[in-house]
């Protein structure tokens, strides 16, 4: 190579702007490249610069507040932005998502780098996950139905590509995860009875690849889970939350939304595969290899699209390659991530909506527990057991940390006729207790339960654990907390000026760890003094 | 004839190109009469589809179509649509179609609330004097004495008796250590802080230290506890008794 090409090189190397895809295979400690840290899930960093020894020197480096937009377009949305993603920092620049909004701020200082704003024709404007960067390109999605493509150094739009369609009621709030040269997308759209589905798009063109239905193909015998081919196409499924991945197996792991219409089932008899499964696809040709369905046949909106979390364990004296899901639904489950095997099912909050479990440890749906006219109380309620904020597994104590709550509703059915259509229903009013557990994997059980005191809710917040023996989490009550890993007791916490609404980062730069989290519109950096 | 048709058109456009077609209630009207003439047989009593027709509320020609551009080409193009609708039918048929289809994408709101009185009232009666144990607390002649009258949809009642509002605060004892005891109104409480109203209105707080003890009192968790012990057929008896309290 001759001298000019090595200085070019060099140059890009060291560029601000750049995302090495090797970064993406390694556990996160200089940066937090994608969604989940890396690719297992886990969120578990390696740092042990903070602990539990100097945890009391964590203090407030910086603030970041995000403009208030104009008003959103396409309705659901208002003019207050809210961080319901998590960012990700390359080389000292973190890169924070709402819909439509792109910033890139400097993880030194907290000011502003550039910004970027697609024009929305539309869609709902719930949440953005977060971004995905690959090289030099950053790549997030709308909620008008586009996956788009930025320069990292300056935000500017290189391409954009459709990956849904506005008019059947479908939008986009997913993080891309990119694999290899691919960029996995994901949809959503509960209003109108359409199929979810996961596509993949080239990294360098946008171009579509493949796209995987949350159905199987007609006449096929997972096909008779529906009374209908008509049923069975517009039966939902959408997939709401990043996947993670094996890269060795190549395998992508991701979990599939609820069944359509939502509430009213009767139109849809059967277990309505893949809905509320956990599917493992080749990411190079979209094939299923195994599918797993924590919630066959549900009425209740429970989403199983909760991180499939992967790790390495040992079940019954045996070492295993492992995938385990806190599921909506309150129920947890170990399977054996090569094959699918299920190996534990159990509940991490009660539920009263389950006759155990069948042959390949699913939960059986209780029939009397399906929404009726004059309404039944469910516990979980709609919201769940756990909803889209990210769970941490730590494989110091080997426990998996879900932030929880133990909710009741009454739910409805308002449309009784053969053929609902949408959702046909809804549940009204309830009560709800919210605690952090902490779940052995081997068995199930629950090690530890912290109760956060005071207001109930089913918290925002997602949760990080650390090499040093921290596990970060939001409480319901506007603080950012720390607690022992081993035993739930809270060793730190600031009071932020609202919940904490994503889930929190951690890296370190320049000799610094640094802990950084959004609440409501506002990013807070903290770090080791 | 075809420009007032046209201009006609114009009017009820939505500009923008994603945004979806304004619903003109008097034209949806008009469409659902020509429906019912037309294309009921078929397609069904709500265009939901029948063996003969496909569903007309989740067919993406439909979601796209904007003042017929898209349906009235396949009217004249598709078997079995044999009679000469006008240009303005039409129009018309597709406004009662966006209506049937934004009335099912709001489908998770009621049309009318549920009837939740499905229970009996003697069995309720029992349940409250007896396994509910409510009698314990509440009197049908004290507190909650024509408790029938007070909610004009008894789905309202029967929320507010599964989970009851706060009427009375949370009361919180909190010593510190080696501290003297203040009590009163629970205000705030999480992992670090307590804090709260004594009886002459001063407000209290207080780092949750080592050895700060504190002690809740929460009048609604009976009612908490019960929501685990509840049947639904329980609570169907319940409700039917309390609304007919009046």
């Amino acid at each position: 190579m001759n001298l000019i090409a090595a200085i070019l090189l060099s140059v890009i190397g060291f560029t601000q702007a750049f995302l090495d895809p090797a970064r993406l295979l390694q556990p996160p400690t200089d940066a937090w490249p994608t969604y989940n840290g890396d690719y297992s899930g886990r969120r578990y960093s390696t740092l042990t610069k903070l602990n539990q020894a100097n945890v009391d020197s964590l203090g407030l480096a910086w603030v970041f507040r995000l403009p208030a937009d104009r008003a959103a377009q396409g309705g659901g949305g208002n003019s207050a932005q809210v961080i319901k993603g998590t960012p990700i920092e390359i080389n000292g620049v973190i890169y924070v998502t709402t819909p439509d909004h792109v910033w890139a701020v400097d993880a030194h200082s907290g000011r502003e780098v550039w910004r970027y704003i697609w024009p929305s024709k539309g869609g709902w404007h719930i949440g953005n996950r977060g971004a995905a960067a690959w090289r030099d390109s950053l790549y997030f999605e709308t909620p008008d139905c586009n996956l788009v493509a930025l320069n990292m150094v300056d935000g500017k739009e290189r391409w954009h590509s459709s990956i849904c369609d506005l008019e059947q009621f479908y939008y986009a709030s997913a993080a891309p995860i990119v694999v290899k040269e691919h960029v996995i997308t994901g949809v959503s759209g509960d209003d109108l009875d359409i199929p979810g589905y996961i596509e993949s798009h080239d990294a360098r063109t946008g171009k579509l690849e493949w796209r995987w239905y949350a159905h199987p193909d007609p006449g096929t015998p997972e096909a008779k889970t529906w009374p209908s081919v008509e049923a069975m196409m517009h039966g939902g499924g959408m997939t709401w939350v990043p996947s993670t991945y094996d890269a060795e197996l190549n395998l992508l792991y991701f979990g599939t939304g609820n069944p359509q219409p939502v509430i009213a089932g009767q139109g849809r008899e059967g277990s309505n595969l893949y809905t509320e499964c956990i599917i493992a696809l080749n990411p190079d040709t979209g094939k299923l290899k195994w599918y797993f369905q924590p919630s066959p046949h549900d009425t209740h909106d429970w989403d199983a699209v909760q991180t499939p979390v992967l790790f390495d364990g040992e079940i019954n004296g045996q070492a295993r390659k492992l995938l385990a899901q806190a599921s909506r639904n309150g129920w947890f489950f170990v399977l054996d991530r090569v094959t699918g095997q299920r190996l534990v099912s159990s509940e991490f909050v009660r539920t009263n909506w389950a006759l155990g479990v069948d042959a390949k440890g699913q939960p059986i749906p209780n029939p009397a527990k399906q929404p009726k006219s004059d309404g039944v109380l469910v516990t979980p309620n709609q919201s769940g057991a756990v909803n889209w904020p990210s769970p941490s597994f730590d494989p110091d104590t080997g426990l998996f940390y879900a932030n929880a709550a133990r909710a009741w509703s009454v739910y409805y059915l308002y449309d009784d006729s053969d053929k609902p259509e949408g959702w046909g229903g809804n549940d009204r009013g309830g009560y709800s207790e919210a605690m952090l557990q902490a779940i052995d994997y081997k068995t199930g059980k629950i090690r530890w339960s912290h109760k956060w005191p005071g207001n109930g809710g089913l918290p925002s917040a997602g949760l990080l654990s650390t090499a040093g023996k921290l596990l970060f989490a939001g409480d319901p009550n506007s603080n950012f907390v720390a607690l022992d890993p081993a035993n739930g007791t809270p060793l730190w916490h600031a009071g932020l000026h609202a919940n904490v609404t994503n889930a929190p980062i951690t890296y370190e730069l320049d000799g610094t760890q640094y802990v950084t989290v959004g609440a409501g519109d506002t990013l807070y950096a903290f770090a080791g003094h | 004839m075809i420009l007032q048709l046209l201009a006609g058109a114009a009017m009820l456009a939505q500009p923008g190109p994603y945004q979806r077609q304004k619903v003109d209630p008097e034209a949806a009207r008009r469409g659902r009469a020509i429906y019912s003439q037309y294309c009921i047989n078929c397609h069904g009593a709500l265009a939901k589809g029948t063996d003969s027709a496909p569903d007309l509320i989740r067919s993406p020609l439909v979601l796209r179509d904007r003042l017929g551009d898209e349906i009235g080409p396949a009217l004249k193009r598709l078997p079995g649509h044999d009679s000469a609708l006008t240009a303005r039918q039409v129009i018309d048929i597709t406004h009662f179609l966006k209506e049937q289809i934004e009335a099912t994408a709001k489908d998770r709101s009621p049309v009318q609330s549920p009837n939740v009185l499905t229970g009996d009232i003697e069995a309720g009666r029992a349940y409250f004097n007896g396994a509910g144990r409510c009698s314990d607390c509440h009197s049908t002649t004290g507190d909650l004495a024509g408790i029938g009258r007070r909610y004009s949809d008894p789905a309202d009642l029967e929320q507010r008796f599964l989970f009851p509002r706060r009427s009375k605060p949370v009361q919180v004892k909190v010593t510190p250590y080696k501290g003297q005891t203040i009590s009163g109104a629970l205000v705030r409480i999480d992992d670090f802080e307590v804090s709260l109203r004594d009886s002459e209105g001063q407000f209290h707080s207080f780092r949750r230290t080592a050895g700060v003890e504190i002690e809740l009192d929460d009048p609604l968790s009976k009612h908490h506890e019960l929501l685990d012990f509840y049947t639904d057929p329980d609570i169907h008896n319940v409700v039917r008794y309390l609304e007919s309290l009046k």
